[in-house]
């Protein structure tokens, strides 16, 4: 699903983010990405989501180089991939049914393909009642599950999640995995940045671990605990 | 159609719609954001007044100027439709040789008119309304001659063909003086010829100035949005779709600015109407301002949406994509 291939990405004025950074990420598979701030967390989900392009190397996604990809071409590929931000990223003036159906109405369906798929995706969340609140009005976790489900509401293939627990508490924060597992089960490749290590000792995934813009680690979270 | 994955269907095309349906759809989509815009400008009713304001001031003056230029260019074709061209012959002339010059000259092509004023009648007229009565009996002889007054086509009525015409009147025999009094005519058509080049050059500047107060409207409502554009952006939105609304915004400014404009130049043609009127009735010329009807509301609504166009298009193309996602 995502393979990065010798990827190196310098930004201007030499610090170097991320250095020969290879990996393959299978169709369907769920996987977490750690590392210090500062590691290259970040910097690795910007190339997936090509708010970035790389130094050198190639980002492919379903066996498409990234590369090749114009710039008008970059808003059809997010549309492919759900993006789950740290920092919620929802418009706090508008309603979480208009936040949830934003990227529905971009694609341009109709209104009433649109109501009921948001009405499924406020659903899987738990948050089908809040509908016509405003997300400054809901708690943090709440607000996350918002994001949670315009991520998912047009079904794609692919959830990318930057510190998606950032600021939960750790029962909220498994609750928020545990959404992830849903989806995965449901077919969905799963990527989540994170440095909330007790979370992912838990569990049994897959780890990529990232040092100072190296790929150090990649295998089972069990052996991850290890190193730390 | 998605491009990393092959048979995932996007957007509208994911449901089997007809073409129809599909047309209606672009339509009723078009709709609800160009209504969404006018909502915007009514949520912020001061800003969008100033706006639209200078926007119809700025086309009030050069419509105003044409207008009234335009309307002087008719007058003015009026007098000379009017204007006549006075033939005195020769006092030798016998009345009967005058009747066949009469004659001879209401068979020309370029001639609408001949008439006949003998020098009897001439002087009777004279001392009727000048004043002089009687004291114009103790002449010995009328000193006056016979004059014919010749009326030009209307196609022969503009200043150079009626000069030709005069020109070929005198070469007749019995003419001595032949006249017409165009100076001040041409004076005039080249005066409105400087008036319209200076309203044009006066209209291409307040144009200028629209276009970036527009321009710069619309860069304002942008940098306001601009958390709004980073994540309709990170979800997926093209530029196209983001600009859109702002679009839609120029769009509206234009057609509001438009008919104010038009409402202000019909009331200033009203007023100075009102006080033309009776300066007008001393020169017995009719004048009605015209040109304030349904073809000069299309021609001003036509312009000020252009330019509320170009100036969203212009301030759009540069701002929406200076703002990407970090």
């Amino acid at each position: 699903m995502i393979k990065f291939e010798q990827v190196s990405k310098t930004y201007p004025g030499g610090h170097n983010a991320l250095s020969k950074v290879s990996f393959h990420l299978e169709p369907g598979e769920m996987a977490f990405l750690t590392g210090h701030s500062g590691a290259g967390k970040s910097t690795l989900l910007k190339l997936i989501s090509l708010m970035e392009r790389p130094t050198v190397g190639n980002v492919l996604i379903n066996g498409h180089n990234l590369n090749h990809i114009s710039r008008k071409q970059i808003a059809y590929i997010r549309r492919d991939i759900g993006m789950i931000f740290q920092s919620h990223q929802l418009l706090m003036g508008k309603s979480v049914f208009d936040n949830v159906s934003l990227p529905m109405v971009i694609e341009g369906h109709t209104r009433k393909t649109i109501a009921k798929r948001v009405d499924a995706a406020l659903e899987m969340v738990g948050l089908k009642e809040k509908a016509r609140d405003l997300p400054i009005t809901l708690s943090g976790g709440e607000q996350q599950r918002v994001g949670i489900a315009r991520a998912v509401v047009n079904r794609p293939p692919l959830l990318l999640a930057d510190e998606p627990t950032g600021n939960l508490d750790p029962k909220l924060s498994m609750e928020i995995i545990r959404l992830f597992e849903d989806f995965n089960q449901a077919g969905v490749s799963v990527f989540i940045a994170t440095h909330d290590l007790g979370l992912i000792a838990r569990m049994k995934y897959r780890t990529l671990t990232l040092k100072q813009g190296r790929m150090i680690t990649d295998g089972l979270s069990q052996a991850e605990e290890d190193m730390y | 159609m998605s491009i990393l994955f092959k048979g995932r269907k996007q957007g509208a095309s994911s449901k089997k719609i007809g073409p129809l349906q599909r047309i209606l759809m672009f339509f009723t989509d078009h709709l609800r954001q160009a209504v969404n815009s006018l909502g915007e400008l009514y949520r912020a009713p001061f800003a969008a007044i100033m706006t639209i304001g200078v926007l119809g001031f700025s086309l009030t003056l050069p419509s105003t100027l044409y207008i009234l230029v335009k309307n002087t260019e008719q007058i003015s074709s009026q007098w000379q439709q009017a204007s006549e061209i006075s033939l005195f012959l020769n006092k030798n002339v016998s009345e009967a040789n005058a009747q066949q010059l009469v004659v001879r000259l209401s068979v020309w092509d370029e001639i609408a008119s001949v008439t006949f004023i003998s020098a009897d009648e001439a002087l009777d007229e004279f001392q009727r309304i000048s004043g002089l009565g009687d004291a114009l009996s103790y002449l010995n002889e009328n000193p006056l001659p016979d004059v014919l007054l010749v009326v030009p086509t209307s196609k022969h009525a503009t200043p150079i063909s009626a000069g030709l015409l005069l020109d070929k009147l005198r070469k007749e025999r019995e003419v001595e003086i032949g006249k017409l009094d165009i100076e001040w005519l041409e004076r005039l058509y080249a005066l409105l010829n400087i008036a319209k080049e200076l309203v044009l050059l006066l209209a291409v500047l307040l144009f200028f100035a629209v276009v970036l107060i527009i321009g710069n409207t619309i860069r304002l409502n942008i940098l306001n949005r601009r958390d709004e554009i980073l994540v309709m952006k990170l979800v997926g939105a093209t530029d196209a779709f983001i600009q859109r609304p702002f679009l839609y915004t120029g769009f509206w400014f234009g057609l509001l600015g438009g008919v104010m404009a038009w409402l202000t130049v019909s009331i200033i043609l009203w007023w100075i109407g009102l006080s033309l009127e009776s300066f007008m009735e001393l020169y017995q010329v009719q004048l009605d301002i015209t040109g304030m009807g349904v073809e000069a509301l299309a021609v001003m609504l036509g312009v000020s949406i252009s330019l509320g166009l170009i100036g969203s298009l212009i301030s759009v193309n540069r701002h929406v994509k200076e703002i990407e996602p970090k």
